[in-house]
C-alpha cells in the first residue's frame, strides 16, 4: 500500500501524470474512486479486496480526459487498475478510445474482490466474476505493485446459471426473460456503468428514428437489455459493474457471459486481452466459422 | 408537401395481376397526395408528359412512379422530374412488377400489396432530402494488368487514342499464351507473325509505359482515382545499358538446370536468359534460383563477356506508384496440369492417363511447341521420349473440362477448335501418319470454324471418335489407348506412339489473390465476374476496372482482341469528360454524435472510412471521428448496420425514411 502511495505521488510531483483514479477507504469494508490530483493526496489511495469499481470507465468521460490537458500539453492520465480492469484498458485502446501513451497503469495483482461493500473476504463473498478469473497479474501495466496471493476456489456461479438456463424450453426461457427484464427501469446505470458504452449518444436516446422504445413495456424492456447485450458481445470484458450497478438485480452477467463463452468457443477471442490482435467484431478472417451465421 | 401519385400498367405485366385504376384511386386519399393517376405506359413519352405537366400544374413536390424495378427506369422518371423543376432524389419507385404482379396470381391481393408498397412509397418520399450528385475528377490514364495479346491490344487501343497506358507483365517479356502458339485457327497463319508486330508497337509506343517482369502489387482509391503500387522486380540486368545483343546468355555455363517454361518444360534454359527470340524487351533476366554466381559466389561469365557492363548482381526490387483512372485487368489463363491434383482443389486429376509419367503424353502447349517452326524441335514432329517421328497420334479432348467429378463443369471452349488444328498440322507434316480424336461433341460455332473442322476430317482424313478414353498404358514403347466409340457401342483400343490430351484452361495461378488486391468478385473458379452477363460483359462490378481476354473465361484470340477493344472503349468513355458523376447515394457521419470506434472503417469494404481529426477553435484536436470519403464510397450500408450508435447513415437511406417506410407498412 506504501509503495501505491508512493508511486503516485512521484508521478504527479514529476508530471508523468495530472492525475491518478485510484480507490479511497471509506471504512474497513467499503472504498469509492477518488481522483487524485495533487502530490499531497497521493496518501489516500489504497487497495484492496474491497476495491470493486472498474474505473476504467472514467478514461471515457470527457471530463476526467480533459483533466490531462495542461497549458498546450497532454499528460498521461494515471489509474489504478486490477488486471480485470486492464483488459476494459486494453479494448478501450483497441477501439481507438484511448492511446496507450496516454494511461499510466499502476497493475495491481488481485486475489479477487467481494461480491458487496460490507462483507467480509472469503470464499462464499468472492465476486462472481472473480471464479473464472485467470490472470492475477496484469497484462500490461506501467509498474506492477501487489502481494500475489492465492485466490479462494469456488464454484462458477454464472456458467451454472447460464447452463440451468439453456435446458429451460424456449418457451421458459423467454419468461424467465420476460419476467428479469420487466424490472428494468431503463435508468441506464448498467450503462453508464459499463467502461464499453462509450457512445457519445447511445442508440437508445436516439429520437429520430426510435430505435429502442423508451416505454416500460415488455417490448421497450427486451429491446433495450437485448441491444445492450448484442452491442456488448464480443467486447465485454466481464468486469461485472453493469450487474452490480443495477438496482433492480437484472442478472445481466448471464448474457454477457454466454456471449464471452460464444465468442471464445467460436472464434478463440476473449475480448480486452492483446493489444495486437484487431478486435473481434470488424475483423474477418477466411478461416472464420460459418456457424453462427443464420 | 405536395405528391404525385403514378401507376403504370406497363401493358399488361402490371396490369394484368394489379388492378392498377384501384391503386391509383386508393392512393388518392393518402396523407400528403395531391394527384394520383395510373396510365399505360409512365415509361412512355405521353406517360412522362403526364408526370411533367402533373408537377407543373399541381405544384408537386415529390413523386412517387409505381412500376417496374428502379433498375429500369428509374433514371427515366428521375429525368422527367427534373425537367418539371423537381430534384431527382425527391423521386421514388414502387415496384410494381418484378415485388408485386410477376411473382402473384391472385389479383385482390397482388392489388392490396400493390397499395401497400406505395403508401411505403410515400411516406418514404415525404422525408428524402434533395441530393446533389457528387462530381469527382478523373486521371486520364489506364493500367493494363497482363500482356498477353488481350492486354497488348487493349494498351494500342487506349494509346492510340492519344491517353497513356501502364502495361504491367508478370513475366520478362510480353506475348502471353499466344507467342508460343504454332499456327492458329481457323486460318492456321503463323501466331509469332502476327503478334510480334504488335509486340513491338507497344514497345515502340510513346504513350505506353511498358513495364515486365512487374507485379501490381497495391491498389487503392476509385473509378478515376486509382493509386497503384507496381512491384517491378530485380532483372540484374540494368536496362538502361543492355543492348540486347544475348552474348551472356550463349556464354552463361548453367545448361540443364532449369527447365524453359516457354518451350513447356520441352527444353531448358541458362540461368540468364530471355524467354524467347522475338521478346519484347529483348532484355535478358538472371534466375537468382539457379545462377551459379547467387549459389557460390562464383562464375560471373556473364560480366566478363557484356561489354556493356549492364550486369547488376545486387540489384534489387522496386516499387514504382502510378496514377490511374481506369485498369483493364487481362491476365488471361494458364492449363490444367493434370499431373498434380492442386492442394486444397476440387479437382482430382488424370492419374489414368499417365501425363508427367509417359514422357509422349502431352498437353496443348507442348504439342504447340513441338509444332512450332521455332520450338525445340524445330518444327519437325518427333516425340520427346527418343525423338522418332510419331506414326499414330491420339488426341483426347475434354480432360478437365466438362467433367465435375475430376475436373471444371465448365467447357473450355478452344480446345474442339486447337485439337482440329494440331490434327491437321500433324497431317500436313507425316503425310502417312494417322490421327484420331477422341471427343464428347465438337463445338464449333464460330465464323469458318466448323467449315475448319470439316477439313480436317474431310480433307486431312482425321479420325473422329465419339467417346471417352478410360486408361493409357505403356506397352513396347507404343501408348495403349482404351476407350469407347458410342457412336458404335464397341470398346476401342489403339496403340499410340504419342498422346495429346486437351486439358482445361483455367484461371491463372494467383488469380484470386490479383482479385483481392484490385477489389473485384471472381467465379468458383478464379475466373474474374463480369457485372452482368449479357449487359455489362466488360465491366467488373468494381467502378473503373474492366475485363479483357480469357482472365474472364475460356476464349480464343478472336474473341479476346474483340473483349480488349471494348475494354479500351470502356476507359476512354470515361475519359470522355474531366469529371465523374455519382449517385450521391454515400454513407455521412453524424460529426457531434460519432464516437470514433471506427468500427465503420473496420467494416467497410471499400475503404471509403477514414480518419478525420476534429479541432477546436485553437486548432487543438479534441476528438478523432470517422469521415467518409465520397468517392470511394459506394453506398452499400455495411458501416449503418454496424455502428452501435447509428451514427453514420446512408444519404436516400437513412434511419428516418427507412423507418417510415416501414411503418408504413
Ligand atoms: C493449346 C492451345 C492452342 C491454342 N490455339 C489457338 C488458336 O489457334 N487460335 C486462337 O484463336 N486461340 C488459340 N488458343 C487460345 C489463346 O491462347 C488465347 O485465346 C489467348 O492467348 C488469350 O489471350 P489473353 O491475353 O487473354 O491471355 P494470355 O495469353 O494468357 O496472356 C496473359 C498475360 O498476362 C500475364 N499475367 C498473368 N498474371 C499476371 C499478373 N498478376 N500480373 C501481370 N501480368 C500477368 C501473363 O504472363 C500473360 O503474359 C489456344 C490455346 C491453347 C491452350
Ligand atoms: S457489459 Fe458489464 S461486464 Fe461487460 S464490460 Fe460492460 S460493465 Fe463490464
Ligand atoms: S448500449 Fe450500445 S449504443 Fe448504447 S452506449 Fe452501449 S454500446 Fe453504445
Ligand atoms: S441498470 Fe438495470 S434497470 Fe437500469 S437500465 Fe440497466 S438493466 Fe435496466
Ligand atoms: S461506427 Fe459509428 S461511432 Fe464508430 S466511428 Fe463509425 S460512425 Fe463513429
Ligand atoms: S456505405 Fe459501404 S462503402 Fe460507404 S462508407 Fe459505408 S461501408 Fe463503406
Amino acid at each position: 500500500m506504501e509503495e501505491l502511495k508512493k508511486l503516485a505521488k512521484e508521478l504527479l510531483e514529476n508530471k508523468t501524470v495530472a492525475a491518478v483514479i485510484g480507490y479511497q477507504q471509506v471504512d474497513d469494508k467499503r472504498t469509492k474512486p477518488i481522483i487524485v490530483t495533487t502530490p499531497e493526496d497521493a496518501s489516500k489511495l489504497v487497495f484492496n479486496e474491497y476495491c470493486l469499481n472498474n474505473l476504467a470507465v472514467y478514461l471515457t468521460k470527457a471530463r476526467i480526459k480533459n483533466l490531462a490537458k495542461q497549458n498546450g500539453t497532454t499528460l498521461k492520465l494515471g489509474i489504478v487498475a486490477k488486471p480485470c480492469d486492464i483488459h476494459a484498458i486494453v479494448a478501450l485502446i483497441q477501439e481507438s478510445q484511448l492511446k496507450r501513451e496516454d494511461v499510466y497503469i499502476i497493475g495491481m495483482n488481485c486475489h479477487g474482490v467481494v461480491k458487496d461493500y460490507g462483507m467480509d473476504f472469503s470464499g462464499e463473498t468472492l465476486a462472481t466474476k472473480c471464479t473464472p478469473c485467470d490472470s492475477h497479474k496484469p497484462l500490461y501495466s506501467d509498474s506492477n505493485l501487489g502481494e500475489v496471493k492465492d485466490t479462494p476456489k469456488v464454484s462458477d456461479e454464472v456458467l451454472e446459471k447460464i447452463q440451468a438456463v439453456e435446458k429451460m424450453s424456449h418457451k421458459e426461457r423467454f419468461e424467465y426473460f420476460k419476467k428479469e427484464f420487466d424490472k428494468c427501469i431503463k435508468c441506464y446505470a448498467c450503462r453508464a456503468a459499463c467502461p464499453l458504452c462509450y457512445c457519445q449518444r447511445c442508440i437508445t436516446d436516439k429520437t429520430v428514428p426510435r430505435w429502442v422504445e423508451s416505454s416500460p413495456h415488455s417490448r421497450g424492456n427486451f429491446s433495450w437489455n437485448v441491444v445492450r447485450a448484442f452491442h456488448l458481445s464480443g467486447r465485454c470484458i466481464g468486469c461485472g459493474e453493469c450487474e452490480r450497478a443495477c438496482p433492480m438485480d437484472i442478472p445481466l452477467s448471464l448474457l454477457n457471459r454466454r456471449m464471452t463463452e460464444t465468442a471464445k468457443q467460436a472464434f478463440a477471442y476473449v475480448s480486452g486481452r492483446s493489444l495486437d490482435t484487431p478486435t473481434l467484431v470488424g475483423s474477418y478472417d477466411v478461416k472464420d466459422s460459418d456457424e453462427l451465421f443464420m | 408537401m405536395k405528391i404525385g401519385v403514378f401507376i403504370c400498367h406497363c401493358g399488361e405485366n402490371i396490369g394484368r395481376t394489379v388492378d392498377c385504376p384501384r391503386v391509383s384511386k386508393a392512393c388518392q386519399w393518402l396523407p400528403g397526395v395531391e394527384v394520383s393517376l395510373d396510365y399505360k405506359y409512365m415509361c412512355s413519352d405521353p406517360g412522362q408528359n403526364m408526370i411533367k405537366d402533373e408537377i407543373r400544374k399541381k405544384k408537386l413536390d415529390a413523386i412517387v412512379v409505381g412500376s417496374c424495378s428502379p433498375h429500369m427506369h428509374e433514371k427515366t422518371f428521375r429525368k422527367a422530374a427534373v425537367d418539371a423543376g423537381i430534384n431527382p432524389f425527391l423521386v421514388e419507385i414502387a415496384n410494381l412488377r418484378e415485388h408485386c404482379s410477376w411473382v402473384h396470381d391472385d389479383i385482390d391481393a397482388a392489388t392490396d400489396k400493390a397499395i401497400d408498397l406505395v403508401r411505403m412509397a410515400v411516406e418514404k418520399v415525404k422525408r428524402n432530402q434533395p441530393l446533389t450528385t457528387i462530381e469527382v475528377p478523373v486521371t486520364k490514364r489506364t493500367l493494363v494488368i497482363g500482356g498477353g495479346i488481350a492486354g497488348i491490344q487493349a494498351a494500342l487501343d487506349v494509346a492510340n487514342a492519344g491517353y497513356e497506358v501502364v502495361l504491367v507483365e508478370k513475366e520478362p517479356s510480353i506475348g502471353g499464351h499466344m507467342s508460343q502458339l504454332s499456327e492458329t485457327f481457323p486460318t492456321l497463319d503463323c501466331s509469332q507473325c502476327i503478334l510480334t508486330p504488335r509486340m513491338v508497337e507497344v514497345y515502340q509506343h510513346p504513350k505506353i509505359k511498358l513495364m515486365t517482369y512487374s507485379e501490381v502489387e497495391k491498389v487503392e482509391g476509385f473509378i478515376g482515382n486509382f493509386t497503384v503500387t507496381i512491384r517491378k522486380k530485380a532483372r540484374h540486368i540494368d536496362e538502361s545499358k543492355c543492348t540486347g545483343c544475348g552474348l551472356c546468355t550463349t556464354k552463361c555455363p548453367v545448361k540443364k538446370k532449369a527447365f524453359n517454361s516457354f518451350e513447356e518444360n520441352l527444353a531448358y534454359r541458362p540461368a540468364v536468359y530471355v524467354p524467347f527470340p522475338q521478346a519484347v524487351p529483348n532484355i535478358p533476366v538472371i534466375d537468382e534460383t539457379v545462377c551459379t554466381y547467387y549459389k557460390t559466389g562464383k562464375c560471373q561469365m556473364c560480366v566478363k563477356v557484356c561489354g556493356r557492363e549492364a550486369i547488376s548482381f545486387d540489384q534489387q526490387d522496386t516499387l514504382v506508384t502510378e496514377e490511374i483512372g481506369a485498369i483493364i485487368v487481362a491476365t488471361g489463363y494458364k492449363l490444367y496440369n493434370i499431373e498434380k491434383k492442386p492442394e486444397g482443389s476440387m479437382i482430382k486429376g488424370y492419374g489414368e492417363y499417365g501425363y508427367g509419367k509417359y514422357k509422349d503424353v502431352v498437353d496443348g502447349l507442348q504439342f504447340e511447341r513441338i509444332a512450332s517452326a521455332s520450338g525445340p524441335t524445330s518444327g519437325e514432329f518427333k516425340r520427346p521420349s527418343d525423338g522418332k517421328e510419331p506414326k499414330k497420334i491420339v488426341f483426347i479432348q475434354c480432360v478437365g473440362s466438362r467433367d465435375d467429378s475430376k475436373g471444371f463443369s465448365y467447357c473450355s471452349k478452344i480446345c474442339c477448335m486447337y485439337t482440329a488444328k494440331h490434327a491437321m498440322l500433324y497431317k500436313h507434316k507425316v503425310h502417312d501418319g494417322e490421327a484420331y480424336v477422341f471427343y464428347m461433341d465438337i463445338r464449333s460455332g464460330g465464323k469458318m470454324y466448323e467449315e475448319f473442322v470439316r477439313r480436317a476430317i474431310e480433307e486431312d482424313g482425321v479420325k473422329y471418335i465419339r467417346g471417352r478414353v478410360s486408361k493409357i498404358t505403356e506397352k513396347n514403347g507404343k501408348y495403349i489407348v482404351k476407350g469407347e466409340d458410342t457412336l458404335a457401342s464397341m470398346p476401342i483400343e489403339i496403340d499410340a506412339d504419342m498422346v495429346v490430351l486437351a486439358t482445361a484452361m483455367i484461371a491463372q495461378t494467383e488469380a484470386s489473390e490479383l482479385a483481392q488486391t484490385i477489389g473485384i468478385p471472381y467465379d468458383k473458379y478464379g475466373f474474374y465476374n463480369e457485372a452482368h452477363p449479357k449487359l455489362r460483359p466488360i465491366e467488373s462490378t468494381t467502378g473503373g476496372v474492366f475485363l479483357a481476354g480469357a482472365c474472364q473465361s475460356p476464349k480464343d484470340i478472336p474473341e479476346s482482341v474483340a473483349m480488349a477493344s471494348a475494354a479500351a472503349a470502356k476507359a476512354m468513355v470515361l475519359f470522355g469528360s474531366d469529371k465523374l458523376e455519382r449517385e450521391p447515394v454515400v454513407a455521412k457521419v453524424n460529426e457531434l454524435f460519432c464516437a470514433g470506434c471506427f468500427l465503420c472503417k473496420k467494416v467497410c469494404p471499400y475503404g471509403a472510412v477514414e480518419v478525420k481529426e476534429m479541432k477546436d477553435r485553437n486548432g487543438v484536436v479534441y476528438k478523432e471521428i470517422a469521415y467518409v470519403n465520397e468517392g470511394l464510397c459506394q453506398g452499400c450500408g455495411t458501416c449503418t448496420a454496424s455502428c452501435p450508435s447509428k451514427s453514420i447513415e446512408l444519404a436516400g437511406f437513412n434511419n428516418e425514411e427507412v423507418f417510415a417506410q416501414i411503418a408504413a407498412l
